[in-house]
């Protein structure tokens, strides 16, 4: 390459040096740079180096692996994400992951579509209620956007949990099935300075699941145990999910909190597929070292967990559930002294067999509302 | 391969400079041969097969059509043979499954529909190859001696697969003799960003955008149908302008100089002129080897009608194979022929804003033709454009709106040449080299972060 004028100055390139120093720099790191297997933030294993063959180079699947092997060991990708997050609010369009960027350092999931399962979900659990004999109840958590309004950005879509709320609890009554709504419970909590949910993770935490036994264990008759008879232990450093899928990395981390209290002869069993293992605690603790600490309660997401405590005074309860379950499961080994919980993601057997087998004094479904609108699994109840 | 990915911008870009800057003057234009096959065939390597064939084919017509120059019935022969499988191809490729379903509309026939995809940048490279054997018929272009110069011609890889259509002629010369310089590359480099900008900041949050409004197109009120067809026009315009400049500046990279495909086509004052703005390059195909050689307005006013309506059939289809491309061709076609025989007297007696409004409106009506393929579709978005009973703002819609309301604002400026005539003013002054890197910098920082964040999927379980 030459110079056409000589009168131009050095600096009227400098535009381009620094185009080309940057991808230069970056192809060259990427070359360089050790790839890593498994991205803990997206729970996912990492694109391999694709296999080359004559069969897969013509049909184009390396050419198609070969970019996602790119993107995936981009170098600094981490930072890019962060990068593209806060791009977006500060162009004002929050929310362009599906989470928002909250005050108080929340980061709270956007509404679910309007279009959703709740009704077909709500149905299934009507028929199953239908062919068993034991009382069947029902908890929704109400979204976290619907009950800390206040810290939502002032652009941002509405969450429908009453409308969702009112159409489950009609439908429900009309079939005697127990609905319990924690809308009031939860708002009166919530005004009252009671964190209910994570900041950066989508679930409830111990305060809130305790809120919602309380009012179970009201409408059930049953005394509920002492919030002060338990021992309180809280954690540092839990990123959960929303901060994950976010990127907005620069939020402040959470704390997590554990409801502990000594049971001897306490069991839980874990069956996954033909396996089942037996612990002697409820937590989990090698989790804590996690940056997502949830599966602290129960080791996360399984599909058939029984917990047994002897010195509980009711029977069994069965309880289908999703995750939100697995920190409120701990206080119903308080009064129950079999405590089932079935996953139906993951459990693809009949569950009105455990139901007729069992005999349970109770089945609790208990889900959050978002997860409620979204699953697609709860009919294979039937 | 597309520009906007980060294996383009930094894996094949970086190799693509480096070695063409490496390899001697006299082998750059093999080495681009084969680098463009690379370019060409990383998503469907067998497409590459195809190209080579209508290189091969229109090398071959090419040198025959001037073989026989003075033989007027052999020279045309061989011209018509060269187009009628250039088009045939074209036709195979991309409308068998059209013909197919048409004539299964008829009663009593049904034949199996065969689906073809598509080759990408099919209807671009047949289209510059036609303009090489036609000029050269008409002494408009020379006949290209070397095989290997025609190929990197039509297998370019800044313009094969969207654009600009480059004619042989204009490139014939830079062919053989261009000259790499550094204002040339840096120019290069500019333009390279602003198309990068425009694709990867404006059009696609524009696109995700139109996709979520008309994920809810019986809601959105009669604002928030209109916000989402003015969205998709602009979408349009600069994922393809945006696509044009790359080209553009990544054959400045190379010593190429491409004619300007985009104008500021949204600031017409007609729809004519719209089309003088809108996609140069194809629009000057149409005219100079389809709507003269018919005759164009030469043949009294009749037959000018009719030609322009083939002309704009013709362009509707090359812009998709199914019948609402058709329509939009004939939809401008008709716009065009009010335009010129009635409409053109009063409109330049109006004040300007008039004329404004009256060429936005018919152009965005016509992206909603393009936007929606399907015909029940399209007519129930006509209407809710007009329908004031659902609502002025849909609840959904308007938050979506006002979410994306500063890039709308930044579309529509970038949309008006205010800012090009901005930088035009203030270009010569010393520390303008300092703008320009920070804008480099800007724009590649910010469209890395976009395409790095696409890759970047959290596991959907656990949402749970």
């Amino acid at each position: 390459m030459e110079i056409k004028n000589k009168n131009i100055k050095i600096s009227s390139f400098v535009p381009a040096a620094a185009f080309l120093l940057f991808i230069y720099v970056m192809g060259i790191w990427f070359l360089l740079a050790p790839k890593r297997e498994y991205s803990p933030s997206e729970k996912r294993y990492l694109q391999k180096f694709p296999e080359v063959s004559f069969e897969s180079v013509a049909n184009g699947k390396f050419g198609e692996n070969f970019e996602s092997y790119f993107a995936d060991h981009f170098p600094l990708r981490t930072m890019w994400v962060g990068l593209n997050s806060y791009y977006n609010l500060a162009i004002g369009n929050n929310g362009a992951n599906g989470v928002y960027n909250c005050s108080d350092g929340y980061l709270i999931n956007a509404p679910v579509s309007t279009e959703n399962q709740i009704e077909k979900n709500i149905n299934t659990i009507i028929d199953f209620k239908s062919a068993i004999k034991a009382p069947v109840s029902v908890i929704t958590v109400p979204s976290t956007g619907y009950i800390c309004n206040d810290v939502l950005p002032a652009v941002h879509n509405r969450y429908n949990d009453d409308e969702y709320f009112t159409q489950i609890s009609e439908k429900l009554e009309k079939n005697s099935i127990n609905f319990i709504d924690l809308r009031d419970r939860f708002k009166k909590a919530y005004a009252g300075g009671t964190e209910l949910y994570y900041k950066t993770d989508h679930h409830w935490t111990v305060d809130g699941a305790y809120e919602a036994y309380t009012e179970f264990c009201k409408k059930l008759n049953i005394t509920p145990a002492e919030k002060n008879s338990f021992k309180t232990e809280k954690y540092d450093n839990f990123y959960g999910t929303t901060y994950s899928t976010s990127g907005f990395w620069l939020t402040a981390p959470d704390k997590i909190k554990l409801l502990a209290k000594e049971h001897k002869g306490l069991t839980v069993e874990i069956t996954e597929g033909n396996e089942t293992k037996k612990y002697n605690s409820i937590y989990f603790k090698k989790h804590l070292d996690e940056d997502d600490k949830y599966p602290v309660f129960l080791d996360g997401n399984h599909a058939y967990t029984e917990i047994v405590n002897p010195d509980a005074k009711n029977g069994t309860i069965v309880l289908v559930k999703d995750s939100f379950a697995h920190c409120f499961a701990p206080l119903l080994t308080e009064n129950y002294s079999k405590v089932i919980m079935v996953d139906m993601r993951y459990y693809k057997e009949s569950v009105s067999e455990i139901v007729n087998k069992e005999n349970p004094e109770q089945v609790l479904f208990l889900y959050g509302i978002d997860n409620l609108a979204t699953d697609t699994s709860l009919p294979w109840l039937e | 391969m597309v520009f906007s990915s980060l294996v383009f911008l930094f894996a094949y870009l970086p190799f693509t400079l480096l070695a063409y800057y490496l390899v001697p003057r006299g082998g750059r234009n093999i080495f681009l041969f084969f680098i463009n096959l690379l370019f060409y065939g990383w998503g469907e390597p067998t497409l590459v097969l195809l190209m080579l064939l209508n290189i091969v084919i229109n090398y071959a017509g090419g040198f025959l059509v001037d073989k026989y120059r003075s033989n007027e019935k052999k020279k045309k022969l061989y011209l018509i043979l060269t187009c009628v499988i250039d088009i045939g191809i074209l036709g195979l490729f991309k409308y068998t499954g059209m013909i197919c379903e048409t004539v299964n509309l008829l009663p009593f026939i049904n034949i199996p529909t065969i689906e073809i995809s598509l080759p990408i940048g099919i209807s671009f490279y047949t289209f510059q190859t036609m303009s090489y054997v036609i000029d050269v018929y008409r002494d408009d272009a020379p006949v290209s001696k070397s095989f290997i110069n025609f190929g990197t011609y039509v297998a370019l890889f800044p313009q094969l697969i969207a654009g600009p259509i480059v004619r042989y002629r204009d490139v014939a010369y830079q062919l053989t003799h261009r000259k790499e310089t550094m204002e040339k590359f840096t120019k290069g480099v500019l333009l390279f960003m602003v198309g990068l900008g425009k694709k990867v900041i404006i059009a696609n949050p524009l696109g995700t955008f139109v996709t979520q409004i008309f994920a809810t197109t019986d809601s959105n009120g009669v604002l928030g149908s209109w916000v989402g067809i003015i969205a998709f026009s602009m979408q349009i315009y600069f994922d393809f302008s945006g696509y044009s400049d790359m080209a553009c500046g990544l054959g400045n990279m190379l010593g190429f100089e491409f004619l300007k495909n985009f104008n500021y086509p949204f600031i017409s004052k007609s729809i004519s002129e719209f089309w003088r703005r809108w996609h140069i390059s194809l629009s000057t195909w149409f005219k100079e080897y389809v709507y003269i050689p018919l005759g164009g307005n030469r043949k009294g006013i009749k037959r000018q009608i009719i030609n322009l309506l083939i002309v704009w059939g013709l362009t509707g289809l090359w812009h998709g194979a199914a019948y609402n491309f058709l329509l939009w061709g004939f939809y401008y076609g008709i716009l065009l022929i009010l335009e010129k025989f009635v409409l053109q007297r009063f409109l330049e007696k109006m004040p300007a804003v008039v004329q404004h409004i009256y060429t936005l409106f018919f152009v965005i009506i016509g992206f909603g033709l393009f936007y929606f393929t399907d015909m029940s579709e399209l007519g129930a978005f006509m209407c809710s454009l007009f329908d004031f009973s659902q609502g002025l703002f849909g609840a959904q819609a308007l938050t979506l709106f006002l979410q994306n309301l500063p890039l709308f604002l930044a579309a529509a400026f970038a949309c008006t040449p205010l800012s090009s005539k901005l930088y035009a003013r203030v270009q010569d002054f010393g520390g303008m080299w300092l703008l320009q890197t920070a804008f480099c910098l800007v724009v590649l920082f910010i469209s890395t972060s976009s395409l790095a964040k696409q890759s970047y999927n959290p596991f959907l379980y656990f949402r749970f």
